[in-house]
């Protein structure tokens, strides 16, 4: 029980302590994750801002190369003159020193007048038309179909030709490769007074170029790596399609040609949202940014992407769970720890209490309980403290008794022995004086004085006989001995006895024994004596030829206590019967009311003191001349109860 | 009928043999149990009269020889510790009667007639 008890204290603080754990565990590292991950997500949108920055400042510096060799009166004149040789070579020279993939001059009436790619005429540079219209500069994001771009400049258009990649997650899309390119391009209209005499452009073709990505990176993520790889990325997409990018692909390539995911096109590319979250980005998650670019007419044309790996973060929350885990397992040491204090706090008092309540059991009503507790247990040791006291005096109390029982029937022993002593003394001379006594009282010559003192003499004889019989009598009340014992058993047994000094009177007995009668516990020996007091008496009360009828009930006697069910032997004779004087006096103790020759029961005081140890008693009814009847009643209840 | 008293006691065995020679019986007297057998050996008795309590061998012993013998005596089993239990032994013993010391002359010639009846002894002098 114990044990039982401890180890459910334990499991209850282990459970406790693991639930609290787990919960810890599980919400802690999502708390923490989310933390960082959200602290990713800030930072990744100020990366894409400076990613945006590096992008327009791109096209600003084509501007500003563009403006500055626009300021030469001279250009400007040969435009006006369509000097085409002279703005070759300057265009040209510029084209070359600012790093422009493209450049060219439009003539006010929006004709080619000279083009870094072939000559012809026919396409039209949406940036520098935009420019001649609005009469002001014009910088930004320009997509080049393929005419175009084969006209801006030789090799463009097979630059900008990318195969499409199978990329899982994209969007589905028709066709095998992108023609188009995504060019920064810039336009500066040129004048002369009030005259526009033309527009010069530039600009450089997005597609497979990877400066301006590779800047993202280099300037944002400050080459951090992550497991032997770059951390951050940056991404440049023509629609869905990467045309410049530093993710690499499974191969370790640049993963130009795959796409985008279905989600974020939809989210950034078709409705011009801003996308911070985690992304799948090529074959692996990563934290992300996405904005739209637009072009210079103001449609969504493409995607400017940074990007860092998600297994930086992912890692962090893997270093945490450890953490957590181990903070779980200290807390569990603990809850053990503190259960078994705990329980060895509140179950020391308790086992010294059991220790203590069993050497009271084995007889030590003094046995050590440890130091008192407060509380419950301390309350515990205190009552069973009260307990140990009422015990002991209990037991005090038991032990006078018992020695005072001891005492009382070592005297009544001794007496009993002294007086059966001198009874057996007494009563040889008292034989002798009372036989000589009478047999002289026979004499026919005895004058009267002299038969009056000799009758005097007998008298006082038969006295001193009662005297010692009911000294005997009293001296031989012993200890009971209780034996489960058939009441019925027990009359046949006696009956036999009796049957002599029956017979030879001729006296009959009649038994009629009750059936199913309880057996009950009493002292066989002793009970015996008092049913064979009883028969004794029945015969000596009889006439010869009688007879004695001999019963066994179950019977009932009320009281003032109330009715209480008992067993009881019925002896009835049809004797000479008992004087109604007389019938209170037979139970004493030195009453007889036997006259010479008519009987030698012994004394009916020493059977009810018997009966009444058994929680007894003798009931009887005589009428003169109509013989007696006695009952011998035991209860059924008693403390010796059916055995 | 030749009647055999058996007890340690010269008084108790006087008072005997005077009461029941005074009624015609014909009585032998003997001092202890061994006494009482040698008698027994010799002459036939038809009843005898033992006290329980004596030295060496005691009336119960007694009384289980007499009545082992080839002709069973009846005995009266006498007492001068008459308790319960001595009377309940004596008969256990297979007295055919109980006699509590000290008793009356009446005492112990009713105690006689109702072992032995009046028509069987033929001596009995009125």
């Amino acid at each position: 029980v114990i044990i039982s008890i401890r180890t459910r204290l334990i499991a209850a603080f282990l459970g406790v302590s693991l639930l609290v754990g787990c919960l810890s565990l599980v919400a802690g590292v999502q708390l923490i994750y989310r933390a960082v991950l959200n602290e990713a997500q800030t930072r990744i949108t100020q990366d894409l801002n400076a990613a945006r920055e590096i992008y327009e400042e791109r096209t600003r510096s084509t501007l500003l190369g563009l403006t500055i060799a626009g300021e030469e009166a001279s250009l400007r004149a040969a435009i006006q003159r369509g000097d085409a040789s002279l703005v070759s070579a300057r265009v040209s020279e510029v084209a070359a020193a600012t790093g422009l993939d493209f450049a060219g001059v439009l003539k006010a009436d929006g004709s080619v007048l000279y083009r870094t790619g072939s000559a012809d005429r026919a396409t039209v540079n949406p940036a520098a038309a935009f420019a001649l219209q609005a009469r002001e500069p014009v910088e930004g994001t320009v997509v080049l179909d393929r005419q175009t771009l084969a006209a801006e400049g030789p090799g463009l258009a097979e630059r900008a030709r990318i195969p499409l990649l199978p990329t899982p997650r994209a969007a589905p899309r028709n066709g095998t490769e992108e023609d188009a390119g995504m060019a920064l391009a810039a336009a500066v209209p040129l004048a002369l007074g009030d005259t526009t005499v033309g527009v010069l452009y530039g600009g450089i073709l997005l597609n497979r170029n990877q400066d301006i990505v590779d800047r993202i990176r280099d300037t944002v993520f400050r080459h951090e790596t992550w497991g032997g790889q770059l951390v951050g990325s940056a991404t440049i997409f023509l629609g869905d399609l990467r045309i410049a990018t530093n993710v690499p692909s499974g191969s370790g390539e640049r993963a130009i040609g795959t796409r985008v995911s279905a989600e974020v096109k939809g989210r950034v590319l078709d409705t011009g949202g801003v996308w911070t979250d985690r992304a799948f980005v090529v074959n692996t998650w990563y934290v992300t940014a996405y904005e739209p670019i637009t072009d210079i007419s103001g449609n969504r044309v493409g995607i400017l992407y940074v990007g860092v790996l998600d297994a930086k973060y992912a890692d962090i929350r893997a270093r945490t769970v450890p953490v957590f885990v181990l903070i779980t397992l200290a807390g569990i040491a603990a809850a053990i720890a503190l259960g078994g204090l705990v329980s060895w706090r509140i179950l020391a008092p308790v086992q010294r209490l059991v220790a203590a309540s069993r050497r009271v059991s084995s007889g030590d009503l003094d046995p050590p309980i440890g130091p008192a507790s407060r509380g419950e247990i301390g309350l515990l040791q205190r009552t069973f403290q009260e307990m140990l006291g009422s015990l002991r005096e209990r037991a005090r109390l038991h032990e006078q008794e018992k020695e005072s029982e001891r005492e009382k029937s070592e005297r009544q022993a001794s007496v009993g022995r002294l007086a059966a002593g001198i009874a057996h003394e007494i009563n040889n001379p008292l034989t002798g004086v009372l036989t000589f006594t009478h047999m002289l009282l026979k004499r026919p010559d005895l004058d009267a004085d002299a038969r009056s003192d000799l009758q005097t003499i007998a008298r006082s004889t038969e006295r001193v006989r009662s005297i010692v019989k009911g000294l005997l009598d009293f001296a031989r009340q012993t200890r009971l001995e209780p034996e489960p014992t058939d009441m019925n058993d027990l009359i046949r047994d006696t009956l036999a006895l009796a049957q002599n000094p029956a017979g030879v009177k001729g006296i009959l007995f009649c038994f009629d024994p009750a059936e199913g009668l309880p057996v009950r516990r009493m002292d066989r020996s002793q009970m015996q004596s008092v049913i064979l007091n009883v028969l004794i008496n029945a015969i000596d009360a009889t006439p010869p030829g009688g007879h004695i009828d001999v019963s066994t009930t179950v019977g009932t006697m009320t009281t003032a206590a109330g009715s209480r069910r008992g067993i009881e032997a019925h002896v009835a004779d049809t004797g000479c019967g008992i004087a109604p004087e007389n019938l209170e006096r037979i139970f004493d103790p030195f009453f007889t009311t036997k006259e010479p020759g008519e009987g030698t029961g012994l004394g009916l005081s020493v059977s009810l003191g018997i009966v009444e140890r058994h929680g007894g008693t003798i009931r009887v009814h005589s009428r003169p001349g109509h013989g007696s009847h006695f009952v011998i009643w035991l209860p059924l209840d008693d403390g010796g109860g059916a055995a | 009928v030749r009647i055999l008293v058996v007890d340690d006691d010269p008084v108790v065995r006087s008072s005997c043999r005077r009461v029941l020679e005074a009624e015609g019986f014909a009585v032998m007297c003997a001092a202890s149990a061994a006494d009482a057998v040698d008698a027994t050996l010799d002459q036939g008795f038809g009843l005898a009269i033992v006290d329980i309590k004596m030295p060496e061998v005691d009336g119960l012993a007694l009384m289980r020889m007499l009545k082992a013998g080839r002709r069973p005596v009846p005995v009266i089993a006498m007492s001068g510790y008459p308790t319960a239990e001595t009377r309940a032994s004596s008969l256990r013993g297979g007295a055919s009667f109980f006699l509590p010391k000290p008793f009356t002359p009446e005492e112990l010639v009713s105690a006689l007639r109702a072992v032995v009846p009046a028509e069987t002894d033929g001596v009995r002098e009125e």
